[in-house]
């Protein structure tokens, strides 16, 4: 992949989540401990302040040096969960991915969350974002991404949390988005506008 | 062969160190031990690097044993397990144990040269 | 006299026991330092508070501190092996010795 792309990329996709931190806390606050917008800046700010080094990097390399990045400095319970996401999605890329190797690499990543975060879809969580996505990708392409991952992280909403702190709160959380659910929805929406899928 | 380490991962760090406190006490000094709460800005919450760091200052060649309290404490645990060397991965584990209580068990029967599997399956005792 | 004296049956099963005098009896830490000490020894060790069980494994941490035995209860031991004498003994002093905790130490 070439530079310029790798660096649209990190650009694009820190700027949209740090555009969006004030929201993304109020939705934590909501029903988590209200520190995800937070967490997610800072982490994305560390990996902003990188950007030059990051794109110098191989695909592979690049993913792999954000999740390490995500790992150590967004924290809560979304640092791991990223991470991971990214780490596992750099062991599967190609360094000149095509629509099908990047899709199974993003399914190997998902596998991965799953098994970190020990939740399935419908516990109200990113995994509502990213699987549907996935599922779409594969059947139809990269077309038509961005409105479904809206859909998706919609579509957490009515549901009641299982896992993580919003657990807690039960029948409470219903009526609130997954605060992981639309920084993940950000970042499928950022990302398909800059590989212009 | 020196004997297990344990290393105490907490939300946060007045419990951790606590906790330590505790088991030196009970237990006395023959067996490494490392403690961690609270996350980078001093809040509740754990933090991978600082439990890497732990890891490191009760690292044994028998291995060590960690003991966490609430479920992020064990993903990060999780998550700093994977970030560590790939032979010193094989000899660290998590306990599903009670955090002060398996801590104080788990340092026991480590104080008497047991290995790594049989001072998890002492602290996991605790919940039956 | 607190304790009777270690014996030895034809079965080379050693038994002795001795009576708890510190004030919170078997409390935590003393079960650690009795397991700590049983564990030291070859023999497999038991434990119980009436003379004919039931039988708890004196090395095992959970065990012994989930036996809550407050001050006044008798513990017997049972050991067997190459070292059981010298296990009885040493546990019979131990708690003689109320598990060298002062007075100061007796609390919780």
């Amino acid at each position: 992949m070439q530079k310029s792309v790798k660096l649209s990329l990190i650009n694009s996709c820190t700027a949209v989540i740090i555009s969006h931190s004030q929201e993304l806390t109020s939705l934590d606050q909501a029903i988590g401990d209200g520190d995800h917008g937070l967490n997610m800046k800072r982490g994305c700010e560390a990996v902003l302040a990188d950007a030059e080094a990051l794109s110098d990097k191989s695909l592979p390399d690049m993913l792999k040096s954000i999740g390490t990045q995500l790992v150590m400095k967004v924290g809560g319970a979304s640092g791991p969960l990223y991470g991971t996401l990214f780490m596992a999605l750099a062991k599967e890329m190609d360094e000149m991915p095509t629509s099908e190797s990047a899709c199974a690499a993003f399914a190997s990543a998902i596998e991965a969350v799953k098994a970190r975060g020990k939740s399935e879809t419908g516990q109200k969580t990113m995994l509502d974002v990213l699987v549907p996505v996935h599922a779409a990708w594969v059947a139809g392409g990269g077309k038509g991404l961005a409105m479904l991952a809206k859909a998706a992280a919609d579509s957490t909403i009515a549901m009641k949390a299982i896992r993580g702190r919003a657990s807690f709160l039960g029948d409470r959380s219903i009526g609130h988005m997954d605060p992981g659910a639309r920084s993940s929805q950000l970042l499928i929406e950022t990302i398909t506008q800059v590989l212009g899928v | 062969m020196a004997n297990v380490g344990i290393v105490i991962v907490s939300h946060s760090a007045k419990v951790a160190e606590g906790a330590a406190d505790m088991v030196r006490q009970m237990v006395g000094d023959e067996v490494p031990l490392a403690w961690t709460g609270g996350n980078s800005e001093g809040g509740l919450g754990t933090d991978i690097a600082q439990i890497i760091d732990a890891i490191d200052l009760a690292w044994s060649d028998a291995g060590v044993a960690i003991l966490v309290d609430l479920g992020g404490a064990e993903t990060n645990s999780e998550m700093a397990i994977e970030m560590l060397d790939e032979a010193r991965q094989k000899r660290v584990v998590i306990c599903n144990a009670p955090i002060v209580e398996g801590a104080v068990i788990a340092a026991t029967e480590a104080s008497g040269g047991s290995p790594l599997d049989i001072v998890k399956q002492t602290a996991e005792e605790l919940y039956p | 006299m607190t304790s009777l004296k270690a014996s030895e049956t034809i079965d080379h099963v050693v038994r002795g026991s001795a009576l708890l005098t510190n004030a919170v009896g078997l409390h935590a830490r003393p079960s650690v330092k009795l397991t700590q000490l049983a564990k030291s020894f070859g023999a497999t060790i038991l434990v119980s508070t009436q003379v004919s069980g039931p039988w708890i494994d004196a090395k095992s941490p959970v065990k012994i501190m989930r036996v809550k035995a407050p001050k006044g209860t008798t513990l017997y031991f049972e050991a067997t092996g190459a070292d059981a004498r010298l296990a009885i003994k040493a546990l019979l002093d131990l708690v003689n010795r109320n598990f060298d905790e002062s007075e100061a130490d007796s609390h919780g």
